[in-house]
């Protein structure tokens, strides 16, 4: 229910939507849009930012948050504790989302042992909350290469040719794999996978399952590694340290266990690092829509351990964050509202924005709009711009956002909001990790057997990731790594030690860097949006 | 702190205490100090970790939801009730020729509900005794089209005097049900496409070309 000081702009929404309606904008020129994210994107904010000290990527520009981290000791006192390994694997998963149960799935189909340890629940991930669909390149009129192409352009040209080009040929695979597995996509007449285009995408290629895309295929991976005996699933027991063995090749991790409050060490033979991105350290005090346990643990944990971190200085801020009500600050509104006719409007209702422009620039041009006092209050201080669902219902006809975004209507009829007839207040929320730790096309790090699937893992999206390639790059590489890191299991693991983290302390202070934070993060100290 | 914060009495976890107006019951625990971690993951309503069961002020009645969403009202009595136990049959799917002929055989239990429909408690609006009727009289189709919402929270299955735990029961059948629908064939002509090499020539000219050429190409392919 909106306070009446939200029903008063609303009605401004509501008295300009006809003449909105015919309404075409022009899209940006390359320079525009340059522009335009050059003076409003975080990204671009240099107060944000700034060069790291040490490690591999040395003299790059990261934000302070991530900074402060791999500028940190970590918050293990090594000398508590034994590093005799309390369990032996061939592949020891960190992560139970999209990427990691997939890598487990497919090391296990090689033969190998597998431990999956996860710092929440199996499946409590980004990836459940990857509403609106996946790219696949099925459609007749589509292609691996223009996939690649348009992939290549939404990343501004800065992912790796070669991860790109991997992704995108393993596609249709990977969705025939899930259809085998017994995920329900959504079907045309013919039986056709059902497609359809979304922002800076130049064919139908997004395929999903009502506006539950992720969580009804994270359930059957969920179900899927309950079946056999090879995957020992760890729950509540993130990582808090990888292990090396004297020739500085990865060989396991220290675990800490929640429930007990104590750590333990698993030695592998090959680990697969699956852990997810950083949006709940909520740079420059974003809001942000993920999960409770994305502190962006795996850059720190690779990074000690040597790993080459790329694009550490880009993220994605998904244009509609949810503004109001205050408990949902942050939760995301799909991309594919927009995708289907739904307008960005200003205080003024005024468009300000092609809805179909990437998604950096919708929220480069409504911070702008917010900047500029175009934007709308809401009685706890925040600033957004309206989405106007109501545009959808009339174009699309009565009934269609209750039937075609099913859960999005429920989670707003909660708070007594009837999305049909009433626009959404939002804002960028901070979405997606750009970068991440760089692997090839077996997914395995600058580290010999340190493997790298999902968010965790960079060089793919580049400066900017289009919609529904998250969810295609989790299963593509989270196979891949599986794959890799099980036919490891014949190598010798060596010593379980943490001489890397020694060393990387040793530098830290001969570098004169002392940090009162300590890293990883591994839960967010305190999110209350309205505080 | 807010500072036109307005304050409220609640009961959580069964001790009264004072807290801001507005509060989530996940952010009512959080700001009351209580570590809450075991029953936390998406906060955005999406994961059912955060199950709660709780009474209203001045209502009789034991309701349940999502602690991230339920937001705390003066006179909530709440606590939180993740990791309901729920049996989940093992079975490897691709090992049937006809799931669904099997589903007795894993959840035989499903044919000891009487519809009584105390699991009609679902966050997601599901009716759940509804679907569970579909699932025994064998019409599946109409099972899994209401059950695409489920995220597994459980609550339906801390409801079931015969211990059925309906999520499991409703996932088999939509993975059963999906893999006995024909292959699409709009996926099926890809693949084929891409195992007789037909994109072969259109990557070897992309593997050569410089940056410039790369972005003119890409550019090319948006078209007019």
């Amino acid at each position: 229910m909106y306070p009446d000081s939200l029903c008063d702009s609303i009605a401004i929404v509501d008295a300009t939507r006809e003449k909105r309606k015919g309404e075409e904008l022009l899209r940006l020129t390359s320079a525009e849009m340059e522009g335009l994210l050059r003076r409003y994107h975080p990204d671009y904010r240099e107060a944000g930012f700034r060069n790291l000290r040490i490690g591999a990527n040395r003299g790059d520009r990261t934000t302070h948050e991530i900074a402060d981290l791999l500028e940190a000791f970590s918050n293990l006192d090594h000398s508590k504790i034994s590093l005799e390994p309390e369990f032996d694997t061939d592949v020891l998963v960190l992560g139970g989302g999209g990427a990691g149960v997939t890598a487990a799935l497919f090391a296990e189909s090689m033969g190998a042992r597998v431990i999956l340890a996860t710092k929440l629940r199996v499946g409590n991930s980004n990836t459940i909350m990857a509403l609106g669909g996946m790219q696949a390149s099925v459609h007749e009129d589509d292609s691996p290469v223009r996939h690649f192409a348009d992939t290549m352009g939404a990343g501004k040209f800065a992912g790796k040719r070669e991860l790109v080009k991997t992704m995108v040929e393993d596609g249709p695979a990977i969705v025939k794999w899930l259809l085998e597995l017994g995920v329900d996509f959504d079907r045309d007449e013919e039986g056709n996978l059902a497609t359809r285009k979304a922002g800076g995408i130049t064919a139908p290629r997004i395929i999903s399952i009502g506006d539950y895309t992720g969580l009804n295929i994270m359930k059957v991976l969920k179900d899927e590694i309950r079946k056999g005996e090879g995957i020992e699933v760890m729950e509540f027991a993130p990582a808090v340290e990888l292990t090396t063995n004297g020739f500085g090749e990865c060989n396991g991790a220290v675990l800490f266990d929640l429930g007990r409050k104590r750590h333990f060490t698993v030695r592998a033979r090959a680990v697969v690092l699956a852990t997810g991105g950083s949006g709940r350290l909520h740079f420059q005090g974003f809001p942000s829509s993920n999960n409770f346990g994305a502190t962006g643990d795996a850059i720190v944990l690779a990074y000690r351990a040597g790993a080459r971190l790329e694009g550490i200085d880009s993220f994605q801020y998904h244009p509609t964050g949810v503004m109001f009500p205050d408990h949902m600050v942050g939760v995301l509104v799909t991309e594919a509202a927009r995708s289907l006719g739904g307008q960005l409007v200003n205080g003024k209702g005024e468009r300000f924005i092609n809805e179909l422009e990437t998604r950096d620039a919708c929220s480069a041009a409504i911070i702008r709009e917010c900047e500029e006092g175009n934007g709308v209050r809401t009685p706890a201080g925040k600033v957004g711009v309206w989405l106007d669902t109501p545009l959808i219902e009339e174009t699309q006809g009565k009934g269609f956002l209750k039937r075609r975004f099913p859960s999005m209507y429920r989670h707003f009829m909660r708070v007594k909001i009837d999305i049909s007839k009433r626009p959404l207040l939002t804002y960028p929320t901070l979405h997606y990790q750009n970068g991440g730790i760089l692997i090839d096309e077996k997914g395995e790090t600058t580290v010999r057997n340190l493997f790298t699937a999902g968010e965790a893992a960079g060089g793919i999206h580049g400066r900017n990731r289009a919609m529904g390639n998250s969810l295609l790059d989790i299963f593509v590489f989270g196979r891949r790594a599986g794959l890799a890191a099980a036919k490891r299991k014949y190598s010798e693991p060596g010593n379980v030690t943490l001489g890397h983290v020694y060393r990387y302390y040793d530098r830290l202070k001969s570098l004169r860097i002392s940090s009162v934070a300590t890293s990883p993060t591994l839960f967010p100290e305190f999110i209350v949006s309205k505080l | 702190m807010k500072n036109s914060a307005m304050f409220i009495i609640v009961e959580l976890e069964g001790r009264k205490i004072r807290i801001p107006e507005g509060l989530t019951v996940i952010e009512a625990l959080w700001d009351t100090g209580y570590d809450v971690k075991r029953g936390i993951g998406c906060l955005s309503g999406l994961c059912g970790a955060c199950t709660v069961a709780f009474i209203e002020r001045e209502s009789t009645k034991v309701k349940f939801g999502l602690g991230c969403q339920k937001v705390a009202e003066e006179g909530l009595n709440v606590i939180m009730m993740p990791c309901f136990p729920s049996r989940a049959a093992r079975y490897a799917m691709e090992a049937m020729a006809h799931p669904l002929e099997e589903l007795g055989t894993h959840y035989p239990e499903l044919y000891t509900c009487n519809d009584c429909g105390a699991c009609n408690v679902c966050p997601e609006w599901i009716n759940v005794a509804g679907v569970m009727k579909f699932a025994k009289d064998g019409d599946y189709e109409a099972a899994a089209s209401r059950v695409t919402d489920c995220i597994m929270c459980g609550l339906c299955a801390s409801r079931c005097p015969k211990s059925i735990a309906p999520q499991y029961v409703a996932l088999y059948i939509q993975r059963a049900l999906a893999r006995e629908r024909p292959f699409p064939p709009n996926l099926a002509k890809r693949l084929t496409q891409m195992e007789s090499f037909v994109f072969e020539a259109e990557w070897s000219r992309i593997v050569a070309m410089g940056d410039d050429e790369l972005k003119a190409y890409c550019a090319a392919m948006e078209g007019p």
